[in-house]
């Protein structure tokens, strides 16, 4: 076929736009459901789904809020239907192993894993806020919820990562 | 050590497997072909929905046609006998008359 032999312009801008976005969408999925190949299927449907929708995004900040919005919605879906590891609060979550000092890629392993055990809420927040670099005002939009449930929400999940971090590492303040 | 930095350190973005975005781009050119075969089905549904209807109408036509037509011959039976009777009375009297 003529199309698929030469991509357009059009296909090219799209190309561009997966590439820019890729490691966005990809990590939003992958550090929430802690499962790389069901995180690249889901980032895969997302650009599928943004190639459906291009024509109703009018800029290119439109098209990043739109990304990572249905990027957090269908982890989530995906998680809620996903009953293959049952969760478990951070309370009950295991310490974390051989945790050092900062900049030790065990303490990123470690705290990886402690947001991971956050409930699925708390757990997008934290990502939204630290890895997206996202305010809570930010991320309240695209959840859906108050701004205060944001709020406290991140400051509890603070709290007990920090008492777990703590625990492991003995130190009295992080 | 400050917690918010290192969750920033550990949680930052990474990228997905290097072939990610021609995957995606492939499953985006398959797209349109999946559309247009679900289209043609759907085309090739509505045509014959529309020539099941187009038969049956066309039968159900014929049948009150024929339904109409039987009706007009029986009026026109029954017209007739009456005539046929009422001629038949006039012959009988006319006889009884010429006999008496």
């Amino acid at each position: 076929m003529p199309e698929r032999a030469a991509p357009g312009a059009a296909e090219m801008e799209f190309a561009a736009l997966v590439r820019q976005h890729q490691a966005m969408v990809f990590s939003v999925a992958w550090q929430f459901l802690r499962d790389r190949a069901l995180a690249e299927e889901l980032a895969q449907d997302v650009f599928l789904s943004l190639h459906q929708h291009l024509a109703t995004l009018e800029s290119p900040a439109h098209v990043l809020h739109w990304l990572r919005r249905v990027a957090v919605n269908r982890a989530l879906d995906v998680a809620r239907r996903r009953q293959r590891r049952p969760m478990v609060s951070l309370q009950d979550a295991p310490e974390p192993v051989a945790v050092n000092s900062t900049g030790d890629p065990m303490l990123g392993s470690a705290l990886r894993r402690l947001v991971a055990a956050l409930p699925e809420k708390a757990r997008m927040i934290v990502i939204l806020r630290y890895q997206e670099d996202l305010d809570p005002t930010e991320i309240a939009g695209i959840l859906g919820i108050p701004v205060g449930t944001v709020k406290s929400q991140l400051q509890r999940a603070l709290t007990l990562l920090r008492e777990k971090l703590s625990r492991r590492l003995g130190e009295i303040s992080l | 050590m400050n917690l918010e930095d290192e969750l920033r350190t550990a949680l930052r973005r990474r990228d997905p497997s290097p072939d990610f975005a021609a995957r995606v781009l492939a499953r985006v050119q398959a797209e349109p072909v999946r559309r247009a075969s679900g289209a043609w089905r759907r085309w090739v549904a509505a045509v014959a929905a529309c020539l099941m209807l187009t038969v049956g109408a066309a039968g159900g036509y014929r049948y009150y046609e024929g339904q109409r037509a039987k009706a007009q011959v029986m009026l026109a039976m029954r017209i007739a006998a009456g005539k046929l009777n009422k001629a038949h009375k006039k012959v009988q009297m006319l006889n009884h008359r010429s006999n008496s």
